[in-house]
C-alpha cells in the first residue's frame, strides 16, 4: 500500500509546495523517488519518533504541511502524548501514516502489531482515523487528509482493488446487499468477508458494510438494515477495547436497536502464545476468510 | 550595536551594577518585574516560585531587548510560566486583571502554559522535554518558508538543566545539528537543582558544555543574572552567524533575588506567607534601590 500512497504524494507535492514528509527512518524500496522529489522537503528524522512527531507539530503550526510516516505502533505508542498534547490539543493538521494496522507485520512480532491503535487515537480530540479498504480508497483518503485543517491517521494494510465497477468512497459503505444478517466490518479486512462470502451457498443473505473513517455515524439505510435483520456480527483486526465493536455498540445503545443476535470477531493478542505470518494470526483469532465464514454460516 | 527600544519602562539613568550595557535593562525595571512576579505568586498561592525566579532574568533580555517580531520562543519547562505571564503583561499582551487571575478558578491563565495564548505561546507545555523538538520544527519551517535572499527568523527555547534528563532533548538535539538550524537557540536555566534533588545527585549534570558540544552545539556560558552578559552572548552569536545550533548554559540560582529562597529545592513546593512575602519584597527593594 506505500506505492499508492507514494503516488498520492508525489502527485500532491508538486502542487502543494508547503508539504514535508518526514519518516522515520523507514522507507526503504518505497521512498526513495519520493525523497528525491521532494529535496529538502523530505526528511528522515531517524529513529526517534518523539522528537519527529514534535517536530511536526512544530511545523504545521508555523503553516507547512507535515505527513509523517512510521510502523503503526511507533506513531500510536511510542509518541502518544506529542500527539496527544502538540497535535491533537492544538488542532493541528499533521498527517499520519501508520504502516502496519492490527497484525499488519506478521512475523515481526507483537512490538510491531497495532491491536489498540484506533482504541488510543480516537481518545485524543479533533483526529480523524481512516482505515482504508481498497486500493481504490487511496486517492481519495490522501485528498481528504491533505485538504482536512484537523489532524488525521492513516491505519494502512496490504489492499486490493474492490472489483466494483461504480467505485466510490464512503466513511461507512454498504458494500454488499443481504436480508438476514448485517455485517459491519474495519478497512481492508472487507476482503476476507468478501471471499468467505464466495463460499456461502445462501446468495444475498448477508447485508454487508464497511467503516473507513472514525469517528462516523451510524446512517439511516444501516439502521434500517439492523431493524429488518436483527442480527450483527462487527468485524476487525483490532481489539476489544475502543474499537469499532465498542463504538457500535454504544451508538445502538443510544439509538435503542434491539438486536436478538450479536457476535464480535476481533484481535484477541496472542492467547496461543505462538507467532507467524499476518495470516497466521488471522486465523489464529478467526479474522481469516474460513474464520469469518464460519461466523457467519453459524448466524444465519 | 544599535538597538531597538521596546521597553517603556527602561531608564538609562537607573543603572544596574557591573555592566557593560548601560541601560540594557534598568535596575528598577527589574525590580518592578521581580516584585510583581513575587506579587503574583503570593497573591495567586502558587508552587514553582524557585523555578521562575531563576528565569526570569533570562526572559526579560530576550523580551525587552534580544528578540525580534519575527522570532518566536517557547518555553519548554513549562512550570516557571508565572514569570513568562509576568513578562507578557508589562509587554501589554494582556490586563492586569488577566494576569492576577492566574492559578485561580476559570482563568485563562493555567499553572503551565496553556497553547496559543495571544499567539504568545504557540504550545502548551508542563511535560518535560517537548519544547526542543517543537522549537526544531518551528525553525525549519522558517528556513522552509523564508526565501533565500533573506534570513530566517530565530526561535527560542528555554529549558532547565534538569530537563535534560528527558530522552527527548537529546532525540532533539541531534536533530538540530544533523539539519542545521543555525536560527535555533536553546537557553538552559542551570539552577542546578531539580524536582527531588540536586541534578548532579539525580542524574549527573546533563547540562554541561561537553555533552552538549559533543552533540555538535556551538556552546556559550554565561551568568543567568547579568542581563548585559547574555546579551553580549547573543551578539557573539549574532556576529558569528554560523549554521550550527546553538546552546547558551546560563548559570542560575534557583530562587534568585530572595535569600531564604535562593539554592533551596523546597521552594519548588513553598508559597509564600503574607510575613514571608513582605520579607521577600523587602529584599527585592534593598537590592535594587540604587
Amino acid at each position: 500500500m506505500r506505492t499508492e500512497i507514494v503516488t498520492e504524494i508525489i502527485l500532491l507535492a508538486k502542487r502543494d509546495k508547503r508539504l514535508v514528509f518526514l519518516t522515520g527512518d523507514l522507507g526503504f524500496n518505497a521512498f526513495e523517488h519520493l525523497r528525491e522529489i521532494l529535496g529538502k522537503r523530505f526528511i528522515n528524522a531517524g529513529v526517534a519518533e518523539q522528537n519527529m512527531i514534535d517536530v511536526a507539530a512544530g511545523m504545521a503550526r508555523m503553516g507547512l504541511h507535515p505527513w509523517v510516516y512510521s510502523i503503526a505502533p511507533f506513531l500510536t505508542l511510542k509518541a502518544f502524548e506529542q500527539v496527544r498534547n502538540n497535535i491533537c490539543h492544538p488542532n493541528l493538521p499533521v498527517k499520519f501514516l501508520g504502516n502496519g494496522g492490527g497484525y499488519g507485520y506478521g512475523i515481526m512480532g507483537e512490538t510491531h502489531h497495532a491491536l489498540e491503535d484506533v482504541a488510543i487515537f480516537s481518545a485524543l480530540p479533533n483526529i480523524k482515523i481512516f482505515a482504508p479498504a481498497f486500493k481504490e480508497d487511496i486517492p481519495s483518503i490522501v485528498k481528504i487528509m491533505s485538504l482536512s485543517k484537523t489532524p488525521s491517521y492513516a491505519r494502512l494494510n496490504l489492499l486490493q482493488t474492490s472489483g466494483i465497477k461504480k467505485f466510490r468512497y464512503g466513511k461507512l459503505r454498504k458494500i454488499r446487499e443481504g436480508k438476514k444478517l448485517t455485517v459491519i466490518v474495519l478497512g481492508y479486512l472487507v476482503h476476507n468477508v468478501l471471499k468467505g462470502l464466495e463460499s456461502l451457498r445462501q446468495t444475498n443473505a448477508v447485508d454487508l458494510w464497511c467503516v473507513t473513517e472514525i469517528p462516523f455515524t451510524l446512517s439511516t439505510p444501516l439502521l434500517n438494515s439492523l431493524r429488518s435483520t436483527k442480527k450483527l456480527l462487527i468485524i476487525e483486526e483490532h481489539g476489544f477495547s475502543g474499537g469499532l465493536g465498542e463504538k457500535i455498540l454504544a451508538k445502538l445503545m443510544k439509538k435503542k436497536m434491539n438486536i436478538n443476535t450479536f457476535s464480535h470477531l476481533f484481535a484477541r493478542g496472542y492467547h496461543s502464545g505462538l507467532y507467524g505470518s499476518h495470516t497466521f494470526h488471522l486465523k489464529e483469532n478467526h479474522l481469516d476468510v474460513k474464520g469469518i465464514s464460519r461466523q457467519i454460516t453459524r448466524m444465519l | 550595536m544599535q538597538r531597538k527600544n521596546n521597553n517603556s519602562y527602561n531608564n538609562a539613568n537607573e543603572s544596574i551594577k557591573n555592566h557593560n550595557y548601560p541601560g540594557l535593562i534598568s535596575a528598577a525595571f527589574r525590580a518592578k518585574l521581580y516584585k510583581e512576579l513575587l506579587t503574583l505568586l503570593y497573591k495567586a498561592n502558587s508552587e514553582h516560585i524557585g523555578s521562575s525566579l531563576s528565569c526570569l532574568d533570562i526572559l526579560t533580555v530576550l523580551f525587552f531587548s534580544e528578540m525580534g517580531k519575527a522570532d518566536k520562543f517557547i518555553l519548554s519547562k513549562g512550570h516557571a510560566v508565572p514569570s513568562l505571564y509576568v513578562i507578557l503583561y508589562f509587554m501589554g499582551k494582556m490586563s492586569r486583571a488577566t494576569l492576577y487571575s492566574f492559578h485561580k478558578d476559570g482563568t485563562t491563565l493555567p499553572a503551565h502554559p496553556p497553547q496559543n495564548l495571544d499567539r504568545s505561546i504557540p504550545f502548551h507545555s508542563g511535560s518535560l522535554g517537548h519544547g526542543l523538538s517543537l522549537s526544531c520544527g518551528i525553525a525549519e519551517s522558517m528556513r522552509l518558508l523564508t526565501p533565500k535572499n533573506k534570513k530566517a527568523a530565530r526561535v527560542y527555547c528555554l529549558i532547565s538543566d534538569g530537563e535534560c534528563n528527558e530522552g527527548q532533548v537529546w532525540e532533539a538535539a541531534q536533530y538540530a545539528t544533523k539539519r542545521q538550524l543555525g536560527n535555533l537557540i536553546v537557553l538552559i536555566d542551570k539552577n542546578k537543582l531539580q524536582a527531588f534533588g540536586r541534578t548532579s545527585d539525580v542524574l549527573g549534570d546533563s547540562a554541561s558544555v561537553e555533552k552538549w558540544k559533543s552533540f555538535g552545539f556551538e556552546t556559550y556560558s554565561c551568568n543567568g543574572h547579568k542581563p548585559e552578559e547574555l546579551q553580549k552572548t547573543f551578539d557573539t552569536i549574532r556576529s558569528r552567524n554560523t549554521m550550527k545550533p546553538k546552546v547558551i548554559i546560563c548559570d542560575t540560582i534557583k530562587g534568585f533575588g530572595v535569600s531564604f529562597m535562593e539554592n533551596k529545592l523546597e521552594w519548588h513546593y513553598h508559597r509564600l506567607t503574607d510575613e514571608l512575602y513582605k520579607k521577600a519584597m523587602k529584599e527585592i527593594d534593598a537590592r535594587y534601590e540604587n
